[in-house]
């Protein structure tokens, strides 16, 4: 055949390079997690756990820890406000991510297979949101929220999380759906309605795209840090980010940061390998020609 | 449901005329659109107003909140302010060497996932890893990476020096003059992996006949790459130039967390500085001011992009 059967050693070398250039970030902070407290703040910072330790993974969720030299670790002081950030984060983000879909199937479907006035400047409106950067609407955001009462709430977020996935998501969807066979009209022969068309074929024709959809607006939503942390940080609908960066800025401490930042990157780590196999059938490129 | 009667289609192949209780395109398709387009409008509409609202004002905290109404003062003042001529210089740069870091590494990860035939979906899983991870999670992780009391550089040059923990010295990555483009990898680090999925999936469409003529005519890789790879990928890496155009200049998570604008504000992009100036200084209008003519950047230089690039490309086709 025309490729050689072994791969060759700049090939190896290559993957060797890329999986360094992906995963080092990722591992020397992850790693942190299973050292001792005392190794973990040493210098320099070792290469890796040589004497995996536990206390951090146990700390982080309001457990004690006694480790085989008989040194005890209490629970960390923050466990509570991981705990319920963690909580908080699913919450958000489950609800963002169903209401999401079911604003934007509809909203893309219409958008892929329809001409319809206004349909160029509403498509343009979408786009512009997308361009908008948060850090400009963050204060008008702010503003209205003390007058309605929404900081420090899980509506106020998951309103805020939704202006961020509807216009990104619509656009990913736009395209998988002009992708898909003109079914339209044959299920009008079968006797289905246009809402019945969208419902009950169209829809499960775009099971993988809507997955994926579900996907990047639930990672969104877990992922969100701006606004999160100018409208709910330290009060009991603080999110998952906002609660490890206690951490970070207030009182440093690498090992539990490291365990919290685990949390937050398991659901991330876990929707990967079905990521990689499906995004690329969004169509990002044209949507709309 | 089962009532839609069925000559309209058969005789004339377009859509028929509505009947009762069918809706027109529009109708549907506004029925579809209208609630989100409507709630849209309404988170777009109000923070921009209110933004552009908040420009004109200066706001004062002395005795309650104030508000009285300057004019053009702030946008004018923010032209005189030395700070945003700084921060523009530092978020060109940044933008300019994220767009290409990621550019540039995202076409090298697709070239090489389309070489790998076994094990290509564990080699994916990992390289989009640092696009599902966030953005704050990143900006810890690089912080960490790069600091010299935890970071990779300390650990490995000592321990290949054979240096004992006592006399090992601190090696740093952050240093004023370079930690923009430092962060400028760490963002390309993120957004890479989108760019590299886009080009895979643009790859794997060009015809296999075509390297085949390529052996023929004996192009050596070099030229195999740019006259036969390149051109059919034109289209995807313009729109993912716009993107990553696009998300660089808006980024602020990474920033904030990796750098916070610093060292001094040797990383203070104009993003970092319209918060700062809002959250930190309470100097609400003139930050409001500063964000027109970021969110003016932004659309202008995406415009630029497409007049000068992608349009050509779109009357080529």
């Amino acid at each position: 055949m025309t490729a050689t059967r072994r791969p060759s050693i700049l090939l190896i070398l290559a993957v060797a390079l890329a999986v360094i250039w992906t995963l080092l970030p990722i591992y020397w902070m992850l790693k942190t997690a299973f050292i001792s407290p005392s190794d973990a703040v040493g210098f320099p910072a070792p290469l890796w756990p040589t004497n995996p330790h536990f206390a951090a993974i146990h700390n982080i969720f309001g457990f004690g820890y006694t480790d085989p030299d008989g040194r005890e670790f209490l629970p960390a002081g923050q466990a509570p406000q991981i705990i319920n950030g963690l909580k908080n984060s699913l919450i958000v983000a489950l609800l963002v991510t169903v209401i999401t879909l079911l604003i934007i199937i509809p909203l893309s479907y219409a958008f892929a297979r329809f001409e319809f006035r206004g349909k160029t400047a509403l498509l343009m409106t979408i786009l512009f949101s997308v361009a908008v950067p948060p850090v400009s609407t963050l204060i008008p955001f702010y503003i209205l929220f003390v007058q309605l009462g929404l900081t420090g709430t899980k509506l106020g977020l998951v309103l805020i999380n939704l202006t961020i996935t509807v216009p990104f998501v619509t656009w990913m969807l736009i395209g998988y759906f002009r992708n898909l066979p003109a079914v339209e009209k044959l299920a009008r022969l079968d006797g289905f309605t246009r809402f019945g068309t969208l419902v009950y074929i169209i829809v499960p024709l775009a099971k993988s795209g809507i997955a994926v959809a579900a996907v990047v607006a639930f990672l969104f939503s877990w992922n969100e840090f701006v606004f999160a942390t100018q409208l709910v940080n330290g009060t009991s609908a603080a999110t998952l980010p906002t609660a490890v960066s206690g951490f970070l800025f207030l009182q440093p401490q690498p090992g539990l940061l490291s365990a919290s930042l685990w949390i937050s990157v398991i659901p991330a780590a876990l929707v990967a390998f079905f990521l990689q196999r499906h995004i690329a059938e969004m169509n990002l490129v044209d949507p709309v020609k | 449901m089962c009532c839609v009667p069925l000559r309209g289609i058969i005789r004339t192949g377009t859509p028929m005329k509505p009947a009762r209780r069918e809706l027109s395109n529009q109708q549907f398709a506004m029925m579809l659109a209208l609630p989100v387009i409507l709630f849209l409008v309404a988170t777009m509409a109000y923070p921009m107003g209110y933004a552009m609202w908040l420009s004109t004002q200066e706001i004062g905290f002395f005795g309650g909140f104030s508000s009285k109404y300057i004019g053009f003062t702030n946008y004018v003042n923010v032209l005189y302010s030395a700070e945003f001529w700084r921060s523009l210089v530092i978020t060109i740069r940044f933008v300019f060497l994220s767009v290409l870091f990621s550019m540039l590494i995202g076409l090298g990860l697709a070239l090489l996932m389309h070489r790998i035939k076994r094990g290509r979906a564990f080699l994916g899983t990992l390289i989009i890893l640092p696009w599902s991870v966030s953005l704050y999670g990143a900006g810890v992780m690089w912080q960490y990476l790069s600091r010299g009391q935890s970071g990779v550089a300390s650990a490995v040059i000592n321990r290949l020096l054979g240096r004992s923990a006592e006399d090992s010295v601190e090696y740093s990555l952050i240093s004023s003059a370079h930690i923009v483009d430092l962060l400028a990898l760490g963002n390309a680090w993120n957004l890479a992996p989108l760019v590299a999925f886009f080009i895979l999936a643009n790859l794997s469409t060009i015809p296999v006949r075509l390297y085949d003529l390529a052996r023929i005519d004996k192009l050596s890789a070099w030229q195999r790459f740019t006259c036969v790879t390149l051109p059919p990928l034109q289209y995807t890496l313009f729109v993912f130039t716009s993107i990553t155009l696009i998300l660089s200049m808006k980024l602020l998570d990474f920033i904030y967390v990796m750098s916070a604008g610093g060292p001094g504000d040797a990383s203070a992009t104009l993003t970092y500085r319209l918060f700062d100036l809002a959250f930190r200084r309470s100097n609400y209008g003139l930050s409001a001011a500063m964000s027109f003519y970021l969110l003016a950047l932004i659309v202008g230089s995406t415009l630029a992009l497409y007049f000068f690039w992608g349009r050509r490309l779109e009357s080529e086709e």
